[in-house]
């Protein structure tokens, strides 16, 4: 959606340019008014550019722009996608097709969509074979109409988590568009299971903190910086504890 | 017979940068900086280890990309030019500094350009690949690769076959370079998920690594932490990076490189000497940029910098180096007292880091390695592969999900500088596995554009601009390649499906993205619907 506005605010930027060009263009051609030509009118001004007095030598020249690329918003398949950042934190992004949206309303009516509101439903679904209705416990965010991606902190490693694109109306009914794959966040700690036959050298271990991520050295001053690691107690849905332990 | 040993990896990568359309692009001295400072350089103290018969087992990655790049005629040829103009620089340096305390750093970088020159050109005739090959003939190096374009594999596993396809590419361009497939594979940025252990599998591969908490946080618990390997169910192992030897030489604060001997990175001739003297060794815009030669040392922590006395520089390399043994033999005695078999002691490190960043880091490597050999008995090099056979057992973990990026897991590839990239990978990933199950046989222009098309897609999939993005610099070229390579993919997608293959435009795309020859689109079929 704000890929959207800058679009917005780009093609705004573009008619603003191309009255000023028209106002100073001393005579040439004017170019055609509509949309589609406004790439034949960027490269006029390319050519155009050309002509001005070259930069002193001390000013690092800025190489010739070349047509802007854009690619797009959208591709028509509906998905729902979850992707793991870390332990405490998802990201979901999807897209929903107009067929979806009419469906929707042909089967709960009209104004139906217009009357709910989104809503992304996220699953625990660690150590269950997730059918829609056995998840471990679930947390509802609701989230702009307009949104096409979302952060989700889940703030719980080592657990598997399945979203669902959904509407909600305004009786609590929840009805739901789009499905994604089920994610495990990683660990954030040492296994607790143990062989226990094994001894395990630990010592070496305790209170050392590891420094993640000083794989250069332009990153090592970013690594000091990270004392906070996650900010695990901001609005971390409250997961109930699983119901059973999880199998397998 | 040594107690313990230790695994040095060096993982050489650059993401592929080559223009032909324009006669000098920016960029491409990424490739020629890396060549001179690093890949020369390494061969150089590899030559003089192998001269002098001092034995020594190292591992090194070499990344697809690079690869294809170093074995490139058109980067080649630009390159022999690049440090032609260096050279005459260079040169010229030695009349401008005479009488000044630079002299000195200017004949070293005189004589060092005319070496770097002779190795290049008459030692492997312009094929660094085949420089590197040789050491792994002679049994010094245990060469492996990566992912083909470096894609950032645990964010690409949403669909496991374009992360095969990334192996299947590169272990092909692998043996045809190295005559054999590799060994181990370097999982770009250390980044791992569950189940791409097992598509390495399908390819043969023995062995990759993580980062310390990829073995550390496996479940069950590894016995010997990240002193041993462990196997995948899968089978795969799975190295763990240590972490006191990784931090004494990349830390910034705490490490080598750091040191006030060694020469400073930031002051190069290319910003700090008159407009008119540079301009004919810089950009041909007049764009600044480091030409390589730097004459001050790092002094201090300010910005004042005293010039840099070669000699001194040594005499600190050789220093660090024993620091270095020294730890490892006190860390490797430790850990003796609790295992019962010999620790291994993994240390990978970027090979860029050694003669790029750290000018010294080279010399400091051969320093370490003739120490190892001549000054002690406690600590031996050894590769994967070696300690593998020599220690077939290992305990079976499931490795953490994690990587060697900034806080350890997905975030420096997944954050809101670059997220918007994976609708994109992914939906075209997609479109290349739908492509490849529906084309079983292609032949002509059908196949080349099938072909082209996963170039395209895998050249949009390189870690290099979701990381570039994430850092906020030089973040334009990072978007223009993956939004242009893209846009390649899905216009190819288009005609491929339309039956309404442009072949000019396709050839053009050929020329100019001419990676991977020998790639096969169905490589990238799915194991349901492939033939």
């Amino acid at each position: 959606m704000t890929t959207l506005f800058f679009l917005l605010v780009g093609v705004a930027l573009l008619v603003l340019a191309l009255g000023i060009f028209l106002w100073a263009g001393k005579g040439r051609p004017s170019p055609p008014a509509a949309g589609g030509e406004a790439v034949s009118f960027r490269e006029e001004m390319a050519e155009e550019l050309g002509l001005f007095p070259a930069t002193p030598p001390e000013a690092p020249a800025v190489p010739p722009r070349e047509p802007e690329l854009v690619l797009p918003q959208r591709y028509g398949v509906d998905r729902l996608v979850l992707m793991v950042r870390d332990p405490y934190w998802l990201y979901a992004y999807w897209e929903i097709s107009a067929t979806r949206q009419e469906e929707f309303n042909a089967a709960f009516g009209p104004r139906a969509w217009e009357s709910t509101r989104p809503v992304l439903r996220v699953y625990d679904v660690t150590g269950v074979n997730f059918n829609g209705f056995n998840a471990v416990g679930y947390t509802d965010i609701n989230i702009q109409e307009e949104a096409d991606s979302w952060h989700i902190p889940v703030g719980q490693p080592n657990r598997s988590y399945c979203v669902d694109l959904g509407r909600k109306f305004p009786d609590g009914r929840f009805v739901t568009l789009l499905r994604s794959n089920v994610v495990t966040t990683p660990r954030s700690s040492l296994s607790e299971c143990l062989d226990e036959e094994w001894m395990w050298i630990e010592e070496l271990y305790r209170g050392l903190r590891f420094p993640y991520g000083v794989s250069s050295p332009m990153m090592a001053e970013e690594v000091r910086r990270r004392a906070e690691v996650f900010p695990v107690s901001i609005s971390s849905p409250a997961f109930g504890p699983p119901a059973q332990e999880p199998g397998k | 017979m040594a107690r313990g040993y230790l695994a040095l990896v060096l993982h050489a990568h650059l993401p592929f940068v080559r223009h032909p359309e324009h006669e000098h692009f920016l960029e491409e001295r990424w490739l020629f900086e890396a060549i001179t400072e690093t890949y020369v350089p390494l061969l150089q103290v590899f030559e003089r280890l192998v001269a002098d018969g001092i034995p020594f087992r190292l591992t090194v990655s070499l990344s697809p990309t690079l690869i294809s790049m170093l074995t490139d005629e058109l980067l080649q040829d630009r390159y022999a030019r690049h440090l032609e103009k260096l050279i005459e620089l260079a040169d010229k340096e030695v009349g401008r500094t005479r009488h000044t305390p630079f002299h000195e750093t200017a004949l070293m970088y005189q004589r060092m350009f005319r070496d770097i020159a002779r190795t290049y050109h008459e030692t492997y005739g312009r094929n660094l690949v085949q420089g590197f090959k040789r050491f792994q003939d002679a049994g010094r190096l245990e060469i492996i690769t990566c992912a083909a374009t470096h894609g950032y594999l645990p964010l690409l596993m949403i669909n496991p076959e374009a992360v095969r396809a990334q192996v299947a590419v590169a272990v092909d361009l692998f043996k045809r370079h190295f005559g054999s497939p590799p060994k181990g594979f370097w999982l770009p940025e250390c980044g791992y998920a569950p189940g791409i252990d097992e598509i390495l599998k399908e390819f043969g591969i023995r062995y990759f690594f993580t980062d310390t908490h990829g073995v550390l946080f496996a479940s069950h618990r590894p016995r010997y932490g990240v002193f041993a390997p462990i196997y995948c169910p899968s089978g795969v192992a799975v190295f763990g990076r240590d972490v006191e030897s990784s931090r004494q030489v990349w830390s910034a604060q705490e490490g080598y490189p750091g040191d006030f001997d060694y020469r400073e990175f930031y002051r190069d001739i290319g910003f700090d000497l008159d407009y008119e003297y540079i301009k004919p060794y810089i950009h041909p815009d007049g764009i600044r940029v480091h030409t390589g030669i730097k004459y001050y040392r790092v002094t201090g922590k300010t910005n004042h910098k005293e010039p840099y006395v070669p000699a001194w520089a040594k005499e600190k390399a050789a220093v660090h180096a024993g620091n270095f043994m020294f730890n490892r033999e006190h860390q490797i005695r430790y850990l003796c007292r609790h295992m019962d078999r010999p620790p291994v002691v993994v240390a990978p490190y970027d090979a860029e880091l050694f003669g790029h960043w750290w000018f010294e880091g080279p010399l400091w490597l051969e320093f370490l390695i003739r120490k190892i050999h001549y000054d002690q008995d406690t600590v031996e090099l050894i590769t994967p592969g070696d300690y593998l056979r020599a220690f077939p057992c290992n305990q079976v973990a499931r490795p953490c999900p994690s990587s060697w990026g900034n806080k350890g897991y997905n975030e420096v590839w997944l954050c809101q500088a670059n997220e918007w990239i994976y609708r994109h990978l992914h939906l075209a990933a997609s479109r290349m596995v739908e492509l490849a199950g529906r084309y079983h046989e292609a032949d002509g222009l059908l196949r080349r554009a099938l072909n082209q098309a996963a170039r395209e897609l895998l050249l949009a999939q390189s870690s290099d601009w979701a990381f570039i993005m994430s850092t906020g610099t030089a973040v334009e070229y990072a978007v223009r390649r993956t939004k242009a390579h893209l846009l390649n993919f899905l216009r190819l997608y288009e005609e491929i499906r339309r039956g309404s293959i442009d072949e000019d435009h396709l050839a053009w795309l050929e020329w100019r993205h001419n990676i991977f020859p020998h790639l096969d689109y169905r490589w990238y079929a799915s194991e349901a619907t492939g033939s």
